[in-house]
Order: C-alpha cells, then structure tokens, then sequence
C-alpha cells in the first residue's frame, strides 16, 4: 500500500489554509448579521428600504454558507447544487404564492 | 481507538473521506436532495408567518414583544456552531481524531445554549398572553420558530450520538459520511436562522 504513487491525497497540505477561508467568510457571516441589525435598531435608513435591504444580507449570508461551509464550490457538486436551486425554486414560488393569496 | 490508529497510518486514505465510498458519495447526495425539500418545508411556514403576522387578535404584536438583545446573542451562538462545525468536518478529513470531538462538543454546547435561550423566550411569551392558540401571529410564529427548534433538538441529538459512534469506531469510510452528512444539516439550520432573523425578528420589530 505504502510504495503506491500517490498525489492527490496529502490531507494535512493547505489545511491552515482552509481554516484561514473559514475564519474570514465566519467573520464575513458576523458582519452582514451586525449590518441587519443595525438597520433596524438605529433607524439608518427609511423604513420602506429595511424589508429589501435585509432581504439581500440575509441571501448574501446564505450563499456564503452554501458555498464555503456547505462546499458547493467544490468540484463534482453539481447536482447537489441542482436540488438545492430546485428547492429554492419551488420554496420561493410557495412562499409568495402563499403571501399573496 | 483502535481503529483510528489504523486509519491514521494508512497513508492513502483519500482527501475527502466522507465521499471516499460510493455509498458515502449516495448518502451525501440523499442528504442534498433532503435539503432542497427542507428549503420548501421552511419556505411554507415562512410564507405562512408573513401572511398572518398582523393578525394578532387584540394581542401583543411583535414590535412589543421581540427583544433584539436576545435574538442577537442567539444569532451569535448559532453562527459560532456552524464555524466550529465546518473545523470539525476539516480534522476529520486530516483524520485528527481528538480535534474532531472537541470542535464535535463545542457544537452541541453552542447548540445547546441557543435552545435554552428558545425556551427561556418561548416562556416568556406565553407570560406576555403570546401562545400558540392565543391568535393567527401565535400560531404561526410558533409553527416556523418551533420547527426550527425542533430541527435544532434533533441536530444535537443527532450529532451527540454520532460523537459516541466516532468514539468507539474512530473516523473510518463508515463514520465520515455520517458526521460529514450532521454537519451540512447543522449549517442548513443556519441556513434557516439567518432568514428567521431578518423576516420574524427584525421585520417585527420595524412594524
């Protein structure tokens, strides 16, 4: 086993590397929440801009989830990522579906 | 133990263990699929909440009753797990057996305090006249937090045993899928909190 040629699979390699990634889209994560919070507590901007405003941290967040800590950047996740859109799709039409009704 | 020993001097173990087997790559595969579906389950009980979250039958409406500290500190916490989650999943592919369960605890304590602040919010709504059955806000409110909580239960739950499983196997091609698999559904409980923030507690509070 040990004499095979083997390239691929150094396991220790890069790893600080990848934790350096995870810290920074952590923080990253940390403060698009603070920025959500901050909206609504300190009146920073009209109240008709806070729904869209949040709405698009919140999604910027869920990406960031989806693509660093879930590792849908990765190769070979393609219908991983195929479900999830499908998912979504359908998860959005419900819900305005639901809202508007 | 004895196990992981083995692993660990086995110098072909492959980068990424969880998807090392075929039967590790179809349980991750499963697990996405079982995702998106969850995607539609929360999204039903978001479209629901934002429907009736006016209707509040004379009671406390959210502006009165959310306190932006609390949901604050259990945005923290949740946030923080899903970190230490993903460095867990990361010492099990660098097959660090030991770095693995403490990142594994630390997940499940984190995770254990956001449900004890859950509770402690949950009581004192009911004090406040804020219930399941006292309106259509109630209900719906409880149905989407409370299902996001029950999803949190089960993640401890579920990734406590798997620890007890790793503890007794090591981190093989068996166990990798399984905890690999309890750390994508504790990131989708995320996922779901950060739009549980911004549509219940921040939208409530702006009116």
């Amino acid at each position: 086993m040990a004499q095979q040629p083997n390239t691929s699979n150094h396991a220790p390699s890069g790893s600080s590397e990848s934790a350096t990634k995870h810290v920074l889209s952590f923080l990253l994560m940390i403060a698009l929440t603070v920025v959500a919070f901050a909206l609504v507590m300190y009146d920073i901007v009209p109240t008709n801009m806070i729904l869209p405003l949040i709405l698009v941290l919140a999604t910027i967040q869920v990406f960031l989830q989806l693509f660093t800590f879930m590792h849908l950047n990765q190769k070979g996740t393609a219908f991983y990522t195929i479900f999830m859109v499908t998912g979504i799709l359908i998860a959005v039409v419900s819900a305005v579906g639901i809202i508007l009704m | 133990m004895a196990a992981q020993t083995e692993v660990k001097a086995n110098p072909n173990m492959p980068n990424h263990l969880e998807t090392a087997t075929l039967d590790g790559k179809n349980k991750v595969l499963g697990f996405w699929l079982f995702l998106g579906a969850e995607t539609v389950l929360f999204a039903c009980l978001f479209g629901t909440y934002l429907a009736l979250r006016n209707q509040t039958m004379g009671g406390p409406d959210g502006q009165e009753l959310f306190d932006l500290k609390l949901v604050a500190a259990a945005t923290a916490i949740l946030l923080t797990s899903s970190l230490t989650s993903v460095l867990a999943m990361m010492k099990m592919n660098q097959l660090n057996y030991k770095a693995m369960q403490l990142w594994l605890g630390i997940t499940v304590l984190l995770g254990a305090s956001f449900l004890g602040l859950e509770i402690y919010e949950f009581i004192h709504y009911v004090h406040e006249g804020h219930t399941f059955m006292s309106s259509a806000f109630g209900s719906s409110f409880y149905a989407l937090v409370g299902t996001h909580g029950a999803h949190v239960t089960f993640g401890i739950i579920w990734i406590s045993t798997l620890m007890i499983q790793a503890a007794k196997r090591g981190i093989t091609k068996e166990t990798a899928p399984k905890l690999f698999v309890s750390s994508l559904y504790w990131h989708f409980i995320d996922v779901v909190w950060v739009f549980i923030f911004s549509l219940v507690y921040l939208l409530g509070k702006v009116g």
